[in-house]
């Protein structure tokens, strides 16, 4: 089973990480590069800052739990992303706008691979597991709206990759693709 | 047909009397009424303003039981 995670950033980051068990093969994607900032609310660390988000990440499954993944440093466009989900069993969007939501949603359905969603409103007070099959991207109110800067949001990121981490596990367990509403108040698996 | 609100963080189903064509504006003005009115458990805010959904999403989906479940919520555009 290779999974692909599609953006490390604070949610895909902190998701990736908590699959880190699954024994599945791991494919981190991302073309970033974490900034002081991004330590409030990602999975990087001091040593992590400068790095491409995605090598960084792979440097620490490898240091702190000795799992080796794969990383590209890459941006997914509609011209490479053949290239970047090749052999993937699952495709994880973990992506902050909806046009390279878009690319990834095509491919998904051309190739028949299956895609699973994450995201959150900009207030961190809502965020949605969906599989692709019912996925609409949704667009910012205005562009380049900004979202948990500063780390503000960070429990309600880990509550959201939990509930994303949750249906990869059960989606390489048993095939089964659930969704989830996630609130401030509660976790709805539908 | 059950509508689900998401406001401030806060999810509550409630049962609306309305057809399947319903437009998500109808939803919207809907919803706020009901909070209003103290119609949805757990959601009662008197003040709640008129476009408080503006920027808000409807989803709908079927459910197995062949009828239709919408979804009022915030956008949710970022992840990484």
């Amino acid at each position: 089973m290779r999974i692909v995670f599609c953006g490390v950033g604070a949610l895909g980051s902190t998701a990736a990480v908590l699959c880190r068990s699954l024994g599945a093969e791991l494919r981190l994607v991302d073309f970033d590069r974490v900034e002081t900032k991004n330590l409030a609310a990602q999975s990087f660390v001091k040593q992590s800052i400068g790095k491409n988000k995605a090598e960084a990440l792979k440097l620490q499954f490898w240091n702190f739990w000795t799992v080796k993944v794969e990383a590209l440093g890459v941006r997914v466009v509609d011209d490479n992303v053949a290239e970047v989900c090749a052999g993937a069993d699952l495709i994880v969007d973990c992506f902050d706008n909806r046009a390279s939501r878009e690319v990834l949603s095509a491919h998904a359905r051309a190739h028949h691979t299956p895609l699973v969603h994450a995201a959150l409103a900009a207030d961190g007070s809502f965020g949605l597991v969906r599989w692709d099959e019912r996925f609409t991207p949704d667009a910012e109110d205005h562009a380049g709206q900004a979202t948990c800067e500063g780390g503000e949001h960070l429990p309600f990121i880990g509550l959201l990759a939990s509930a994303l981490a949750r249906a990869i596990q059960e989606f390489v367990k048993n095939g089964r693709r659930r969704d989830a509403m996630v609130s401030l108040s509660a976790v709805t698996t539908l | 047909m059950i509508l689900n609100i998401t406001w401030n963080g806060v999810s509550a189903d409630t049962e609306v009397n309305v057809d399947d064509r319903v437009s998500d504006r109808d939803v919207k003005r809907i919803a706020v009424e009901l909070i209003r009115s103290g119609g949805v458990s757990g959601l009662h805010i008197r003040d709640l303003a008129s476009d408080a959904f503006e920027h808000f999403v409807v989803d709908r989906f079927d459910t197995p039981e062949g009828g239709q479940r919408l979804f009022l919520r915030p956008k949710v555009p970022f992840g990484a």
